[in-house]
């Protein structure tokens, strides 16, 4: 169901994302990210082409904070920073960042190889169904996506929608 | 930290099948999260003033991501970006898997017997209107070779997409000076690699000239660069 990958570039750390759809419960969830008592980032998911997508956010949310230029204060919060195509903090939480009408959630985890995570934990407190990471695809709102990232009709002609959404993602701090 | 981080990055590169080392940068074959990718480095050069190098580095691997940005919002297709360390001046890029030089290409179909002239017509007709393309969207491509252009083969399509590669020195400009000099450096490379192949790269020139809207003034500047040279003169 869950989904688990190490990142290359930080053998240390392991990334593991977890799908839920029909969730009932998003403003509870919303409100223990921000008391903290989720350790996780959790993603709009609708906002999302691709598992890959998360872990290049991931992947550069973990470099960010080794070299100490996170833009936000949390790695959880760096990773939706992260998944915007701007550097406008506050839009980035509202575009892909859970909202309390939402009923999906993406629940990202980023920890250290020798911990296993209590992923029952997380399960547990959402109110919803558990899917696999790889059904992402069906919850994804195109249209929104594209609109978003600005990413024009002659773009996908030379590339995937993902390939688009990841170059922006990358190279958004010198854009 | 930061030192905590270099090592992470030198870890995973020498871990990395070395590819190439240019005079500006090294580049590897690796995996990134889970993607063949290849991984370009620009080491400091101990023979400049660290800050300058730095400077320099920082300024070029910055542009390099714009350039293949501004491409691929245009319909270019050039490598995606996965991720870029301005710490280290790397670039993670996708690897186009399975693809072959223009460079190679030519060489094999001009191999006697393969009479693939057409073909070449083809080829050399859609590299015309994709470098139009890019000079319409100013972006100067700065090292244009058939070495830098990969033929990759899509299963889904009959053709092969042409894709850009190496946005190492490119830069942006408007100037019709700048992308004359361009298809210069491409005519002197083209030529030199490719024996016998003026008629070729005539066509090329052709369909550059009829794809673009402001390619009349770019041509007018290519007929004056191939007198004077890459440099301007500075008499006067």
């Amino acid at each position: 169901m869950d989904f688990t990958r190490e990142l290359e570039l930080f053998p240390d750390h392991k990334v593991t994302q977890l799908l839920f759809k029909d969730v009932k419960n998003s403003r509870e969830l919303r409100q223990c990210a921000v008391e903290g008592k989720i350790s996780g980032a959790l993603i709009n998911p609708t906002m999302l082409v691709n598992p890959f997508q998360v872990l290049v956010a991931a992947n550069k949310a973990v470099h960010s904070q080794k070299s100490g230029k996170m833009k936000t204060r949390s790695l959880y919060s760096e990773i939706i920073f992260n998944l915007s195509p701007t550097n406008n903090i506050s839009e980035a939480f509202k575009r892909f960042g859970i909202s309390d009408g939402d009923d999906s959630v993406m629940v990202v985890l980023v920890y250290d190889r020798n911990e296993s995570p209590s992923l029952s934990n997380i399960v547990a407190k959402v109110d919803g169904q558990q899917v696999p990471v790889g059904d992402l695809s069906s919850l994804s709102n195109l249209t929104k996506i594209k609109q978003l990232y600005k990413v024009t009709p002659q773009e996908e002609k030379c590339g995937t929608l993902l390939d688009a959404v990841v170059c922006r993602m990358a190279s958004k701090d010198v854009v | 930290m930061a030192q905590e981080k270099s090592m992470a990055v030198s870890e995973f590169l020498s871990n990395a099948e070395l590819l190439k080392q240019g005079a500006e940068a090294r580049v590897y074959r690796t995996k990134f999260l889970g993607k063949p990718t290849i991984l370009k480095e620009r080491f400091p050069k101990r023979y400049r003033h660290p800050v300058l190098d730095e400077k320099l580095t920082h300024r070029r691997t910055v542009q390099e991501v714009r350039s293949i940005l501004r491409c691929r919002k245009a319909g270019i297709s050039t490598p995606v970006v996965y991720f870029v360390d301005y710490t280290t001046h790397c670039i993670f890029l996708e690897e186009i898997v399975g693809s072959l030089t223009v460079r190679d290409h030519i060489a094999s179909a001009q191999q006697p017997g393969s009479c693939a002239d057409a073909e070449l017509e083809q080829l050399a007709k859609r590299i015309g209107q994709i470098l139009a393309k890019m000079h319409d969207e100013d972006v100067i491509h700065g090292d244009l070779t058939t070495s830098n252009m990969l033929l990759r083969r899509r299963p889904e399509n009959k053709e092969s997409d042409l894709v850009l590669i190496d946005f190492g020195l490119s830069y942006n400009s408007a100037l019709p000076e700048d992308k004359g000099v361009d298809l210069y450096v491409l005519e002197k490379a083209f030529l030199s690699t490719h024996p016998n192949t003026e008629s070729l790269f005539e066509k090329l020139l052709k369909s550059y000239a009829a794809s673009s809207k402001r390619s009349a003034a770019v041509i007018k500047k290519l007929d004056e660069v191939r007198l004077r040279g890459r440099k301007r003169s500075m008499v006067g």
